[in-house]
């Protein structure tokens, strides 16, 4: 490869607005005959209505069960008998319906995403089916301790605001969905002027404007969507320490965290070098190098900002074995605070920063890694230069930035703090931290 | 740069080029130039068949143990300094073979090639790092299997599915092998198992196939061998037999998990076997998910065989598991998979079955042919199992050659109750499970 092919790794991302206000966004990829197809409409599950939690990932689903022309299995056929793939779910913030498949079959795969999302058939008896086999997944998940973890912590975390169901729903909610629910959300929140096509493949830019126009242009959608939500929540869970017992397992599930940041915030960079630091970055963090490296109490450990339209989680989220628990909660705060108060080193943001900038062409290998960047790209209206200015965005934090933004955005002492484990083993170290509320699922 | 946009002017042949060194160490070198980056891959012809009772888990240990330090490097410092630089570091233990790998920026290959050269020669350890690295194991042991849905059950059923190869014991190692192994048994390990001849390194990449090859030899060219280590000679007798078990742990589901010996990556038959897989339990279309998944009998129905290179080295299971949905009978449901098996074997399957899961195939191995990492774990392992990395430019006609007839006798062959094992997990209560005492 030569310097200046070298230079020009970074993919050109094309737009294109079709005539009912829809936006295409693509890359030209020519790394595999492969092509990634990503519809979104840019609500989800913030948006799932009172108490139907798991409406919007439904509806995703629900588009997959039949369209006008084709019924379920006669779709799975069309899409598996070109060895593509077909997903649909509802996230935070967007739902999105992907079909990866060869690029020599590109057209085809246009025509069935654009089916599959406007016109679909919502059969009274795959909805029934549907219902059933959520119901039964979340049954089965009662065994799996990390979800469970998951969801009871965002319940307590955000209570009764956008992002406090579980993104799929619980039982009760599930339970309480009919075929009318969907139908309506879809109607709703899927409409060309909220929506966005990326298309990341071996296919030229002119022939997916083309296919685009002639598959998308007459879609004019349902009703207008709901407006997009972006304010922090009313209310949020009381820091504390929260146990859900559970008497069979070795090892404890614990959660920490508080409220972060919108992904539209001038700290965002900073915020991210912060938490690498902290515990973004696996071995090279600070908190896997206390509570796994050095102390030997948990096989994992890691942090995370949630950032979302409006402000979502900051989550650490480990295990141990359930007698280590009160003594890895304890570590965790001291590490956290340690960094608060300005411990971030000169040598710590170089490393962190030479990482993310390092490790970004990695990111662009496959298609579904291009496209996801895309997505963010449009939901969160950043620059199409983004991928371009990516690494002087990164280079340009400065130490006291950084600083500043690990000062202003941890909180140490607010922590909500839920531990999923055998209470009588952990609790009594537990209560020497602080008083206990004993939880349940619901 | 010009894009070469064109599907059909596509050739997905992949370059390369073998290289062998005077200590009996190979390399591979796949040469990519799309990006700046490039995939630095050890992989050590040693996993849990090499094992023996007494040491079981002590590959996966060792696995950790190597970034536990040398004379260069700290504990966990081989990590930190790979990601100083942009780099993504990880190893994994599979029962054949345990792999390091960096992906990371071209520019600084050079630094993986020479810090992994290191740790091989100048591996330094200390009681104290062995001791924690083992509690962390045994973390990871609680988190993958003890406290798993299906963890215990599945181990339950190796066990007895082989009675004489060492695929009974699981990667992760028994908890009892755990607490007793010692820092002097690790060593031991690596002086027997990790050295040139016994291993293959690939560079899969933005990288010149010479340069390549000066710099690992650099590195890696006189390190001593003391030559191959010892062959495994375990072979598994053939099963004369349903085997049945009975696993009891707090679960809200009932569930039956079953195993067939299937043939190794070595016996071109196990291209058939994989398509008979994929027709019952990959996608929507697949046979499982129509009869059992969508009309709400199982919550799910997983026919499980890894596909080349992942596949088992000698002979290994072909896993079927099924989960009822509350309300239905888990005994119907497995003898309704096991009818749906008998159909195949009696009727055969349709053309659109096996047309749909051949594209299926052509369609996975084409994607992640844009992805260095897995590009270079292809030829790699294929290197390391069965010696002939080449093959994998074949692995899709090998998949097209599978006729219609080849389906069904395989389904004939192996998927049948002689040679089936089966544990079906039980839920029992809290109390009756602390009546049954701890689990490790």
């Amino acid at each position: 490869m030569t310097e200046s092919a070298r230079a020009d790794y970074l993919p050109a991302i094309y737009k294109n607005t079709l005539n009912n206000e829809m936006t295409v966004l693509g890359v030209e990829y020519d790394r595999a005959p492969w092509v990634s197809i990503c519809f979104m409409a840019k609500r989800g599950a913030e948006a799932d209505p009172p108490g139907k939690g798991g409406t919007a990932d439904c509806t995703a689903e629900g588009l997959t069960l039949g369209t006008q022309a084709r019924d379920q299995l006669r779709l799975a056929i069309d899409v598996e008998g070109r060895g593509a793939r077909l997903d649909a779910q509802g996230h935070w913030d967007y739902s999105v319906v992907i079909l990866e498949g060869l690029a020599e079959d590109f057209a085809e795969l246009m025509a069935l995403v654009a089916e599959v999302v406007q016109s679909p058939e919502f059969p009274e008896q795959d909805f029934a089916y549907l219902k059933g086999r959520r119901q039964a997944e979340l049954v089965h998940l009662q065994d799996n301790p990390r979800e469970i973890a998951n969801r009871c912590y965002y319940r307590l975390f955000f209570g009764a605001s956008p992002y406090g169901h579980p993104l799929t729903g619980d039982l009760q909610s599930i339970s309480a969905l009919n075929l009318e629910d969907l139908k309506s959300f879809y109607h709703r929140q899927f409409h060309p002027r909220a929506s966005t096509l990326v298309v990341v493949g071996m296919v030229p830019e002119a022939t997916v404007v083309q296919e685009a126009a002639r598959c998308w242009s007459a879609w004019s959608g349902g009703a207008s969507p709901t407006p997009p939500y972006q304010d922090p929540p009313q209310t949020l869970g009381q820091p504390g320490i929260y146990l859900l017992d559970r008497p069979a397992l070795t090892q404890s599930e614990i959660r920490l965290g508080h409220l972060g940041l919108q992904r539209p915030h001038p700290d965002y960079f900073a915020l991210r070098l912060a938490n690498y630091i902290l515990g973004g970055g696996g071995f090279s963090s600070r908190l896997m190098t206390r509570i796994r490296s050095d102390l030997g109490l948990t096989y994992g450990i890691n942090s995370h900002f949630h950032f979302r339209r409006a402000p979502g989680p900051f989550v650490i989220s480990t295990f141990t074995p359930a007698p280590h628990t009160a003594a890895v909660i304890r570590e965790t705060k001291t590490v956290l605070a340690e960094l608060k108060q300005g411990g971030i080193t000169a040598q710590e943001l170089e490393d962190a920063k030479n990482f993310y900038i390092g490790h970004f062409p990695l990111g662009l290998e496959t298609t579904g890694g291009i496209a996801q960047q895309l997505l963010q790209i449009d939901l969160h209206s950043l620059d199409l230069d983004y991928l371009k200015n990516y690494g002087e965005n990164i280079q340009a934090v400065q130490l006291e930035h950084s600083r500043a933004a690990a000062a202003q955005h941890l909180h140490p002492e607010e922590l909500v703090i839920l531990v999923l484990g055998p209470a009588a083993v952990c609790r009594p170290d537990l209560e020497a931290l602080g008083p206990v509320t004993l939880v349940t699922e619901s | 740069m010009e894009k070469l946009l064109n599907p059909e002017a596509w050739h997905p042949e992949i370059d390369i080029k073998a290289y062998r060194f005077d200590n009996g160490l190979t390399l591979l070198v796949l040469p990519e130039h799309g990006l700046p980056i490039v995939s630095f891959q050890v992989h050590y012809a040693v996993g849990s068949r090499n094992e023996r009772p007494g040491i079981t888990g002590i590959s996966h240990l060792f696995e950790h143990m190597m970034f536990r330090g040398s004379k260069e490097l700290g504990p966990e410092e081989f990590s930190q300094v790979i990601q100083a630089k942009g780099g993504e570091v990880n190893a994994f233990t599979t029962s054949d073979n345990t792999s390091y790998y960096e992906n990371l920026p071209a520019a600084h290959l050079e630094l993986a090639v020479r810090l992994e050269a290191e740790r091989l020669v100048h591996l330094s350890l200390t009681q104290d790092n062995f001791a924690t690295e083992r509690e962390v194991v045994r973390s990871e042991r609680k988190l993958r299997a003890v406290d798993s849905p299906l963890g215990l059950p599945l181990e339950l059923l190796s066990a007895m599915a082989y009675t004489q190869h060492p695929y009974q014991w699981p990667i992760l190692g028994w908890d009892y092998d755990l607490r007793h192994l010692t820092l002097e048994d690790c060593l031991d390990y690596h002086r027997t198992y990790y050295n040139p001849a016994n291993m293959v390194v690939v560079v899969s990449g933005d990288v010149e196939p010479e340069s390549a090859q000066e710099m690992v030899g650099r590195y890696f060219g006189t390190i001593p061998s003391p030559g191959p280590s010892p062959p495994i000679r375990a072979q598994e007798s053939p099963q004369r037999g349903e085997r049945r078990a009975i696993y009891k742990k707090v679960s809200q589901v009932e569930a039956f998990l079953a195993g067939f010996h299937v043939p190794s990556l070595k016996d071109p038959e196990i291209y058939a076997v994989l398509l008979l897989a994929a027709i019952l339990g990959e996608g929507k279309a697949s046979r499982g998910y129509q009869r059992f998944v969508r009309p709400g009998q199982a919550i799910d129905l997983e026919v499980h065989l890894p596909p080349p290179p992942f596949a088992y080295q000698d002979p290994g299971l072909l896993l079927i598991i099924g989960l009822a949905a509350p309300g239905q009978p888990l005994s119907a449901l497995e003898a309704e998979v096991w009818q749906e098996i008998a159909q195949i074997q009696e009727q055969g399957v349709t053309l659109e079955e096996l047309n749909r899961v051949k594209k299926i195939m052509r369609a996975q191995y084409v994607k992640v042919l844009a992805n260095n990492f897995y590009r270079g774990l292809l030829s790699g392992m294929m290197h390391l199992k069965i010696g002939e990395a080449d093959l994998i430019n074949r692995i899709p006609d090998l998949y097209d050659q599978v006729t219609l007839t080849d389906i069904q006798s395989a389904a004939r062959r192996y998927l049948t109750e002689d040679n089936r094992t089966v544990v079906i997990v039980k839920p029992v209560s809290e109390a009756e499970n602390a009546a049954l005492g701890p689990v490790d």
